[in-house]
C-alpha cells in the first residue's frame, strides 16, 4: 500500500508550495527594489543604496566569542550605514563545516552587497564561492594558513580580506620580563591538533628567545592527557605560557590542578584560559573586533576602499589583564596599567 | 526568537538562486549514501564508521592535491584509503567478534587521529580552486552538477554490475539470511568484511570531493554523516516507492538513494531561506529523518494481515 508514501510526498509538495506563497507576497516589493539600485549605482562614489543592501553573515558555530564578533559587525555597521536588521541575513552552521558552504551559496546566489564569514571554515567556504561579492573574515587567527597562500604578506588580496583575532604575541612575550624577571625557562602549553596554536607557539618562541629566555615546547593531543603533560611541563619551567587554544580553554580546571600545587605561574594567550588558570594575559574584546570588520565593511559598501587593497587588521587596543586570586596566591605584584579579570 | 530569525524578507528568486548549490552538494552527500546503502540494506549493519572515513577521503584528497597530485587521482588514492577504514571495522567485527556497531564507533574513534596524523597534525586544510584545478568545486555550481550526476550515474552502474556477479549476490545472501548463506558455503565474515570496505570506499571518495567543492577538509567535516546517509537512503525510498511502486530495479534504487541526499539538502536549503533559526536546524533535520525512518513500519503496519482481515470483517457485516 503506498497510500502512507503518497500523503508524506504530498504532504512535503504542500509545505514546499506554502512556503512560495509566503515569499510570493514579499517577492514583489523586492522587485522594485533590486530596479531602484539598479538606477541609483549609475553614480560613481556611493554603490548601492544603503536601506537596499543584503549583507549575509555566515558563522561556523555558537560561541560566545563568535556571537559578540557578529553582533560587534552588525552594530557598528547598522550605525554607520542607517542599517536594520532587514538589511542582514544571519546564518549560524551549527558547527557544520559543510553547511557554510551551503549558506556562503545561498549569500552568492541571493546577490548579497557582502559577506562576513566569522571563522576559519565559513572564510574557506566563502572565499571559495565568490570571486567577487566582497568577503570579510573575522575571528580568523592566521589568513595564511587559512586561505592557503604561500607567502603571505599581510594583504589577502581578490574579494578577501577581514580581521584577525591574533592578540600581539610581542607584546605576550613582554609580560615574562614585566611580571616574572627570575623566570629562565618557559613551558609552552599547547594543543598540537589546533594550526592557530602551533602558529602562535613558533612565533612566540622566537620573541621569547630574542629576550634570551630556555623555551620548551609541551604539546598535548586532546583534554586527556592535559595533566600529564602539565605535570612535566610544570616541573621542568619556572613559568608557562599558553597561546589562544581551544583544547586548554575547555581543561583550564585540570591545568590549574597541577599548577596551583607546583606553584607555576602560567601568562595566557586570552581571557578564558586567563581566569582559570592564569595569571595575566593580553585581551582581546571579539565585540570590539567585529565592530573593527564592520567599519571595514561599511568602508567598502560606501566605495571609499576597495577589498582587494585592504590588509587584514589586527585589534588595535588589547587590554592588559591580571588573574587577582591566582596572582594573590603566588605572590606576585601587578604593575599598574593591569585590571582584574572581573569575576563571571 | 528561538525558531525564527526573520530579519530578510522572503523572495522565492532566492530561493530558487540557493537550488543549484544544495543540488550539487546534495549529489556528493547522495555519492555518500550509495555507500551507506550498502552497509545499511545489503548487509544490514548501521556502520558508524563512516563519520571518520568521510573525513579520511577528505584529509587524503586534500594532502595529496596540496603536494601536487591530480585531482582525479586523489580521489581514487581516498578511495582505497577508505577500503582500509572499512576494512579495519570489518576485522574487528569479523575476527575479533566486536558487534558491528561497537567496531564501527572504535574505528571512527581512532580515525580522528589519524585523520589529524594525515593533515599533518593541522585540523584544517585549505586546497583553493585558484591554485589547483580541482574536479569539482562551489564556483562553478553547474559543472559541478554534471560532475556530480556523471560521477553518480558510474558509481550506479558499477555498483549495478557488481552486485550482479557471484561475490555481489553472495553479500546480498549475507545481508538477507546469514544463516541460510553458511549453508550455502558462502563465507560470511569475509562478505562482511568486503561490504563494510566497499562502503567506506565510497564515502571516503564523496569525503574527497566534499573536500575539493567547499575548498577545505576539517577534521570535523565528516560529523553528522551516517545521519545524512541514513536520511539520504530512506527519503530515496520512500519517494521511490511513491513514484514508482514496487516497478523499479536494483538500479533504480539506487538512483533515488542519490536523489534522496538532493532532496536532503534542499530540505536544508528551504530550512535556510526560510529563516528558521539555523541553531535549531540539526533538531529540525533530525525530525524529518525521523519521520523518514518511521514510515516503513507505520505503513507495515497498516498493511498487517490481522489488521486488515479485521477491517474486512467489519465491512462485510455492514
Amino acid at each position: 500500500m503506498t497510500k502512507f508514501s503518497k500523503m508524506i510526498a504530498g504532504s512535503l509538495l504542500a509545505v514546499a508550495l506554502a512556503g512560495c506563497t509566503v515569499g510570493g507576497s514579499s517577492s514583489a516589493s523586492t522587485g522594485t527594489a533590486s530596479a531602484a539600485s539598479g538606477t541609483s549605482t549609475g553614480s560613481a562614489s556611493t554603490a548601492v543604496d544603503p536601506s537596499k543592501m543584503m549583507i549575509g553573515v555566515v558563522q561556523l558555530v555558537q560561541h560566545p566569542a563568535l556571537d559578540s564578533a557578529t553582533q560587534g559587525f552588525v552594530d557598528e555597521l547598522k550605525a554607520e550605514l542607517n542599517l536594520t536588521d532587514a538589511n542582514f541575513d544571519i546564518q549560524n552552521a551549527s558547527g557544520d563545516s559543510a553547511t557554510c558552504t551551503t549558506i556562503a551559496n545561498a549569500f552568492v546566489s541571493e546577490k548579497a552587497d557582502l559577506i562576513l564569514a566569522n571563522a576559519t571554515p565559513a572564510l574557506q567556504a566563502a572565499k571559495n564561492a565568490t570571486t567577487t561579492i566582497p568577503v570579510l573574515g573575522t575571528s580568523v587567527t592566521e589568513y595564511g594558513t587559512a586561505l592557503g597562500i604561500k607567502d603571505f604578506s599581510g594583504t589577502p588580496g581578490g574579494n578577501i580580506s577581514g580581521t584577525s583575532d591574533l592578540a600581539p604575541l610581542d607584546q605576550q612575550a613582554d609580560m615574562f620580563t614585566e611580571l616574572l624577571p627570575n623566570a629562565k625557562n618557559i613551558g609552552i602549553l599547547y594543543c598540537s591538533g589546533e594550526p592557530n596554536s602551533v602558529y602562535q607557539v613558533t612565533k612566540v618562541t622566537e620573541y621569547l628567545k630574542a629576550k634570551g629566555l630556555n623555551v620548551t615546547a609541551y604539546p598535548f593531543t586532546d583534554t586527556n592527557d592535559v595533566a600529564q603533560v602539565t605535570q612535566s611541563a610544570a616541573s621542568g619551567s619556572d613559568a608557562l605560557y599558553i597561546p589562544t587554544d581551544n583544547t586548554a580553554a575547555s581543561a583550564t580546571e585540570t591545568i590549574y590542578n597541577v599548577t596551583s600545587k607546583t606553584k607555576t605561574p602560567i601568562i595566557a594567550g586570552e581571557e578564558g584560559i586567563c581566569s582559570g588558570c592564569g595569571i595575566a594575559t593580553l585581551s582581546i574584546d571579539y565585540y570590539e573586533l567585529g565592530k573593527t570588520t564592520g567599519a571595514m565593511a561599511a568602508k567598502i559598501l560606501k566605495g571609499e576602499s576597495k577589498v582587494s587593497e585592504m590588509p587584514v587588521e589586527y585589534y588595535k587596543n588589547p587590554k592588559k589583564e591580571y588573574n587577582e586570586k591566582i596572582c594573590q596566591e603566588l605572590g606576585i605584584t601587578v604593575p599598574s596599567g593591569y585590571t582584574a579579570i572581573a569575576a563571571k | 526568537m528561538i525558531i525564527t530569525n526573520a530579519s530578510a524578507a522572503l523572495d522565492v528568486g532566492n530561493l530558487l538562486g540557493s537550488l543549484p548549490g544544495g543540488v550539487a552538494q546534495g549529489l556528493i552527500w547522495g555519492i555518500m549514501a550509495l555507500g551507506v546503502y550498502i552497509t545499511f540494506r545489503m548487509l544490514d549493519i548501521a556502520d558508524l564508521t563512516v563519520d571518520g572515513t568521510f573525513t579520511t577521503g577528505g584529509a587524503v584528497a586534500a594532502m595529496l592535491i596540496l603536494n601536487g597530485m591530480n585531482p582525479w587521482l586523489a580521489l581514487v588514492i581516498a578511495f582505497i584509503a577508505g577500503l582500509a577504514a572499512g576494512m579495519t571495522t570489518g576485522l574487528l567485527h569479523t575476527l575479533l567478534g566486536i558487534p558491528a556497531i561497537l567496531a564501527g564507533i572504535l574505528t571512527q574513534f581512532a580515525l580522528y587521529s589519524i585523520n589529524l596524523a594525515i593533515m599533518g597534525f593541522a585540523s584544517n586544510k585549505a586546497i583553493g580552486v585558484d591554485t589547483y584545478a580541482l574536479s569539482i568545486s562551489s564556483r562553478y555550481i553547474m559543472l559541478a552538477i554534471i560532475t556530480g550526476i556523471a560521477l553518480a550515474v558510474v558509481l550506479i552502474g558499477l555498483l549495478y554490475w557488481y552486485f550482479g556477479t557471484e561475490s555481489g549476490s553472495a553479500m546480498r545472501a549475507t545481508g538477507n539470511n546469514p544463516e541460510m548463506s553458511k549453508a550455502q558455503g558462502i563465507n560470511i565474515s569475509a562478505m562482511k568484511v568486503l561490504g563494510l570496505a566497499l562502503s567506506n570506499g565510497v564515502v571516503a571518495f564523496a569525503g574527497g570531493l566534499m573536500a575539493q567543492y567547499q575548498g577545505f577538509a576539517d577534521i570535523n567535516m565528516g560529523r553528522g554523516s551516517i545521519v545524512i546517509g541514513l536520511a539520504a537512503v530512506i527519503i530515496g525510498e520512500v519517494i521511490g516507492e511513491a513514484i514508482l511502486g514496487h516497478h523499479q530495479n536494483f538500479a533504480g534504487r539506487l538512483s533515488f538513494v542519490v536523489v534522496g541526499g538532493i532532496l536532503y539538502y534542499l530540505v536544508v536549503c528551504v530550512v535556510l531561506w526560510l529563516h528558521l533559526n539555523s541553531n535549531m536546524l540539526k533538531l529540525f533535520t533530525a525530525i524529518i529523518v525521523a519521520v523518514f525512518l518511521a514510515v516503513p513500519y507505520l505503513r507495515s503496519k497498516q498493511k498487517s494481515s490481522f489488521k486488515r482481515a479485521g477491517r474486512n470483517a467489519s465491512k462485510e457485516v455492514q
